[in-house]
């Protein structure tokens, strides 16, 4: 098992390597003169100068590229060009109320998810089945901007169930009043994907052999359902919730941006707008960091789940 | 009256079975069978790919797919005196796996690949037993001992992955067996098995019917089989029972056409007629009784003009393991040989024996790891890419799965064409087509065939087509991987027939590799047992057949179904 | 003597040529309903596409044409405060100037001015009371604006969707039949794109290029080209290693003669229906991006932009922007996606 986890840390270089080149390759080469868009209505040519100086534009590639890697390992990097905010800092304190939101939703949608797809999967082939199939493809196909819009409006604006948006210190009352409505939100939009793609998961499960035999041997369609299908499932459930996982750290930044929630994908989101570069490079390199943890964890955790699998 | 021992177990009465295909389209599978299934007894429901024996024994069950297949009202299937059909789904789950239970044709993927073995045979126990977790596991234990897995104490916590195909069918029948059944269905348990691991399961089987007095209904479409095995014999095609009776009546005076031509069709060990009967000439309008012919007579002679050399050719897998190293398989280890013209050599061997591997070495679709293979005074294999394209037309392959040898997309005048193209044999277009057409009317398909697609033709069907491909070449040798082992048993003697009156024609060499040692001892003039990537034993094949040299070869020709063997009564 | 199996006709071969894949699977949509209502749908918001391009439709929808947050037909009787508004400001002008001579050396002279400016004939047409699905803040016509809204939209998602399609199914391809180095490095490029979360690629693209409908086509195709790259070099391990191609190598068929003769006839259902999705997904991100201010220029107008404006209608009440956008685009996603399945189900039956 050690061996496994040195194995993959090892293959974890030429990827990072790869990811790091390319956010380089993105920001200081192709992202053109930050100076000039920092400087905004400022023509004078000393002052611009002033400012490639101080971010550091002016120095050859190399030399950049070598900072960049210092940077990235101290997770130092360094302040945002608009708010001189430290890049940690806003990671760190932005990271919280992301993952207030989100995981409860990675939670919720799985959780629910799989229970209605087994119910989905369970009368297949019946009117039942193909109308909430219909259903979901039609509400898959309103964009989240709509949802947004209109349950902010609905629920906060008209109703006053919820307030419009907005956060506070206090993680009682975010958790009480700021945070389900945007929960609520997210995973009944998120449903509707997970659904189909769960349903296809048991559907193909109860088309094995295996199925025939515990049939054959006189279980109840239940117990054939729920303990040999759902079993066997939860591989590619578990594949699934860990393509998700690394998205929860980023956050919906389209519901951070609606309901005000100081989290990690608005700051981003601002950070683009306003070429804030250090924010959003720092933002890809962890996130892609976090994206390889993530993997390996999903692919020790296969061990337990699936006992054909061998790790190498 | 009729008394208790005279009432049969099962049976089954006017049973009809429809699946509803795209388009609304109707397959009849099943088109109103009757027959029954005594007390205590072995029955065997014998027939090809598509005779509805499968169907019919899943009907017993209802477990047949509930979206696609209909059962005719007016079937019944009495079991013990109730119709099962008629069962609510309580009645019939209650009786699966206690009073009826089955095994199936593919253990691996028929057991639950997360769950340990012991666990399996444990739920079947707690469902009808009413044990407790522990009680099942003892018992558990004791079922895997009483069907022949070593060490049950340890293999009871192992997943299906880790055991081999035949403890893996073992496991499948202890369940089975767990809560005594009066009746257990094996729907071709032993198909997917090596011939010698499938005399073992057959033995085991015939025990376990001795001992727990149970029947047995025996689907397959192997009649050596159910010769070794069955008291009472119903013989199925095409959905209907042709005949049904004793095995005695069966083999001794089979009555239907179609049972005649069942039991000729299939090349006996002990003979070789210059050619195999086929369905076709006891189906004839006259029903005519085939006449014996002539015995051929195999073997290298002296004088026979070496066509192929193999000089110790091996071939070794890399497979990665770990970081850093990997392991060595070794698939052929040193193997040598020569091939007569006009000759067939057969290569037999169960799987792993790296039979198929030396076929695909000597023709370079694997990079061979050491040896020689001369032809026509080359060393093939020290060749570059470039020189050997000479050669390729020379050495043609025809594979075994016929559903996956030719390419779906490609209609069959495009498949017989390409390899003209490629190698520039034919001056234009038209006399390339020309040439197709005569080769596909050699092989015996109609000309229409060149405008259709693969999918549109039968297994046996393919298989000619594979072989006109190869002819479009005119080989000097053709390897037949395992060429016939996937079709029946009337089409294989069909396409058999066909591969002779090529080699008589054109003076092909054949290397005819198969694990079935009844059709390998028909075709072929010499024959290589290998094992484990060794060669065991080459000789005449008369020869290999009377007199085996090595204990293994004995043992392989030992675990060949006898068939029915005449006894006398008393 | 083999068995023939039937006797052979002289009949015309041509007749003879037997329903491709193709085909078959034309046959197969005919007979689904709900997948013809969708290639009908979709077909016609193509033609609306295309037309809108050549200016045959929704040519004005800049022009103001409606007073301000102009009612839809249907509400034709009710109240608009905005344009009364409106009306309003226009009729500020018929307030006396205070006389602001003390402080101001222009003032004697705006009396004159007004006069003047009176007398200058502005042909402007009358803007209408109501537009037939209501207009925007400014009178723009809201139909219009969808309709062109429909063309952005389509013309990035399948724009876009092609590229992906193409590039992924090259790469795959290549990485899946040929493997060892080649495989090892396009599996490399591919963990480095899939290593960072899809919206962050995207918005990192877009921080870096300047605005506009070709960006976002370039950033879609750029980060979406992974999933098709994916499921393309599983099907190409999976056939290089079938004995159709080993046949063909037996034949003497070169490397590429495998590749794009041999194997890609099979796989390119595969990429067809992978097309399809993409240009779903595509649609969907490209309004996304516009509603963010990150993907069509400000000149333009996407389905997007007018949901940004609908945002703040919605609160005095003006539905009509973000119900035309909201429902065009629902439709042409819903028949979009329908269409895909359909096509699966067409392109490889099985049991569902």
């Amino acid at each position: 098992m050690i061996a496994y986890i040195l194995k993959r840390f090892w293959q974890m270089i030429p990827t990072l390597a790869g990811v790091v080149l390319l956010i380089f390759f993105l920001f200081n080469w192709v992202g053109g003169d930050p100076a000039l868009v920092l400087a905004g209505k400022i023509s004078n040519p000393e002052q611009i100068a002033n400012i490639r100086k101080q971010l550091g534009v002016d120095e050859p590639y190399w030399y950049q590229l070598w900072v960049f890697l210092k940077q990235i390992v101290t997770f130092d990097f360094g302040r945002s060009w608009a708010t001189n905010e430290e890049v940690s800092h806003i990671f760190l304190t932005r990271l919280g109320p992301t993952l207030t939101i989100m995981l409860p939703v990675l939670l919720l949608e799985t959780v629910i998810g799989v229970i209605l797809a087994i119910g989905v999967a369970y009368v297949n082939g019946t009117v039942t089945d193909r109308m909430i199939m219909m259903i979901c493809t039609v509400a898959m196909s309103i964009s989240f901007l709509v949802y947004i819009i209109v349950a902010q409006y609905l629920f906060g604006f008209k109703l006053g169930w919820f307030p419009v948006q907005g956060w506070s210190e206090s993680y009682w009352k975010n958790v009480t009043t700021f945070a389900p409505l945007p929960i609520m939100l997210a995973v009944f939009v998120g449903l509707a994907p997970v659904l189909r793609l769960y349903r296809s998961f048991f559907l193909d499960e109860i088309n094995h052999d295996y199925v025939r035999t515990a049939r054959s041997k006189g279980l109840a369609e239940k117990i054939v359902m729920l303990k040999h299908v759902l079993r066997n499932a939860l591989i590619p459930i578990l594949t699934n919730i860990g393509i998700a996982l690394p998205g929860i750290f980023i956050g919906s930044f389209l519901m951070e941006t609606f309901f005000s929630i100081p989290g990690i994908g608005r700051e981003i989101l601002v950070a683009v707008n306003r070429s804030d570069f250090p924010v959003i490079k720092a933002a890809t390199v962890y996130l892609a960091m976090i994206t390889m943890f993530i993997n390996l964890l999903v692919d020790v955790l296969y061990k337990v789940v699936d006992p054909r699998v061998t790790l190498k | 009256m009729m008394s208790d021992m005279e009432q049969p177990l099962l049976r089954v009465s006017n049973l009809g079975v429809n699946f509803r295909l795209e388009g609304g389209a109707v397959f009849e599978a099943v088109k109103g069978i009757s027959f029954e299934v005594p007390k205590n007894a072995t029955v065997a429901l014998v027939g090809e790919s598509g005779s509805g024996k499968s169907v019919s024994a899943m009907a017993v069950m209802r477990l047949l797919p509930k979206e696609s297949a209909i059962v005719a009202p007016a079937s019944e299937i009495f079991f013990e005196g109730s119709n099962l059909l008629k069962l609510s789904d309580e009645g019939i789950r209650a009786i699966r796996g206690k009073d009826i239970s089955v095994i199936f044709q593919e253990p691996m993927s028929s057991l639950n690949p997360v769950f340990t073995v012991g666990d399996q045979i444990a739920e079947i126990l707690c469902l009808h037993m009413g044990m407790s977790r522990a009680q099942a596991w003892r018992r558990a234990e004791e079922l895997m001992y009483e069907v022949g897995i070593p060490d049950p104490r340890l293999r009871i916590k192992s997943f299906p992955h880790e055991l081999s195909g035949g403890q893996q069918q073992r496991v499948m029948i202890a369940i089975a067996i767990a809560c005594n059944p009066k009746l257990l269905i094996a729907d071709e348990p032993t198909t997917a098995l090596d011939v010698t691991i499938q005399k073992q399961i057959l033995d085991l089987l015939a025990g376990l019917q001795e001992r727990h007095r149970m029947s047995v209904l025996f689907i397959t479409h192997d009649l050596a089989v159910v010769g070794e095995i069955a008291e009472h014999v119903v013989v199925m095609q095409e959905g209907e029972i042709k005949e049904q009776g004793t095995a005695r009546q069966i083999f001794e005076a089979p009555r239907h056409a179609y049972t005649q031509a069942l039991l000729s069709c299939r090349p006996n060990v002990n003979e070789r007629p210059m050619r195999l009967a086929v369905i076709e000439d006891f189906l004839g309008a006259e029903g005519a009784v085939p006449i014996k012919l002539e015995q051929r007579r195999r073997g290298y002679r002296d004088d026979d003009e070496i066509v192929l050399e193999v000089r110790n050719l091996s071939k070794h897998f890399r497979l990665k393991d770990g970081i850093f190293k990997s392991r060595d398989i070794p698939a052929v280890k040193d193997a040598s040989f020569k091939l007569a013209r006009g000759k067939t050599l057969g290569l037999v061997g169960e799987s792993g024996s790296g039979k198929t591997t030396v076929g695909l070495t000597l023709m370079r679709l694997h990079a061979s790891s050491g040896g020689e293979v001369l032809f026509d005074g080359v060393d093939l294999l020290k060749l570059s890419e470039q020189d050997f394209m000479k050669y390729k037309r020379r050495i043609q392959i025809v594979f075994q799965n016929p559903y996956a040898s030719l390419n779906p997309r490609f209609t069959v005048g495009q498949i017989l064409i390409e390899p003209m193209t490629i190698h520039k044999l034919a001056a234009s277009n038209q006399e390339a087509v020309d040439l197709a057409m005569a080769l596909l009317g050699r092989v015996g398909l109609p000309e229409e065939a060149f405008y259709k697609y693969p999918h549109e033709f039968s297994g046996g069907q393919r298989q000619r087509i594979a072989i006109a491909r190869c002819l479009t070449m005119k080989p000097d040798v053709l390897i037949c991987d395992e060429s016939v082992s996937a079709l029946d048993v009337s089409v294989q003697a069909q396409v058999l027939n066909l591969l002779q009156d090529l080699q008589d024609e054109y003076r092909m060499s054949y290397i005819f590799i198969s694990h079935d040692l009844a059709v390998v001892k028909y075709i072929s003039d010499q024959v290589m047992v290998m094992s484990d990537g060794d060669v065991i034993e080459v000789a005449n094949s008369d020869d290999i057949y009377l007199n085996p040299q090595q204990e293994y070869t004995r043992k392989l020709l030992g675990s060949i179904p006898r068939g029915w063997q005449n006894q006398a009564p008393g | 003597m083999s068995a023939v199996i039937s006797q052979t006709i002289a009949a015309s071969p041509r007749q003879r040529q037997s329903p491709g894949l193709w085909t078959l699977a034309w046959r197969r949509l005919k007979r689904d309903k709900v997948g013809m209502v969708s290639l009908v749908v979709v077909a016609f918001f193509l033609a609306l596409m295309i037309a809108s391009y050549l200016g045959i439709v929704a040519g004005n929808w800049s022009k103001e044409v409606g007073v301000s947050y102009a009612h839809p037909a249907f509400m034709a009787g009710e109240e608009n405060f905005e344009a009364a508004q409106m009306g309003l400001s226009s009729s500020a002008a018929d307030v006396p100037y205070a006389d602001l001579s003390s402080v101001d050396p222009l003032a004697p002279r705006y009396r004159e001015w007004e006069e003047r400016t009176a007398k200058i004939m502005v042909t402007e047409a009358p803007r209408a009371e109501t537009l037939l699905l209501g207009g925007d803040k400014w009178g723009r016509d809201v139909l219009q604006k969808a309709v062109k809204g429909a063309e952005t939209s389509i013309f990035v998602g399948l724009t876009a969707a092609l590229l992906a399609t193409i590039f992924g199914t090259v790469l795959g391809g290549l990485s899946g039949y040929m493997g060892g180095r080649v495989g090892d490095v396009l599996e490399w490029f591919y963990n480095v794109f899939t290593s960072i979360p899809y919206i962050l690629l995207i918005l990192s693209f877009a921080a870096v290029l300047r605005q506009g409908l070709d960006t976002i086509i370039f950033i879609l195709a750029c980060t979406g080209w992974t999933g098709i790259y994916r499921l393309v070099r599983a099907e190409y391990i999976k056939h290089a290693s079938r004995e159709y191609v080993k046949a063909a190598q037996a034949i003497g068929a070169t490397h590429q003669r495998r590749m794009f003769v041999h194997i890609l006839p099979n796989v390119s259902h595969v990429s067809l229906v992978q097309l399809s999705q993409h240009v779903v997904q595509f649609i969907k991100a490209e309004v996304i991006l516009s509603f963010l201010g990150l993907g069509v220029p400000v000149d333009a107008v996407s389905w997007g932009t007018m949901l940004a404006e609908a945002q703040t209608e919605l609160v005095i009440g003006k539905w009509w922007q973000l119900a035309a956008a909201g429902v065009s685009m629902a439709i042409l996603v819903t028949a979009f996606s329908m269409l895909t399945d359909s096509l699966r189900d067409a392109l490889d039956p099985k049991m569902k």
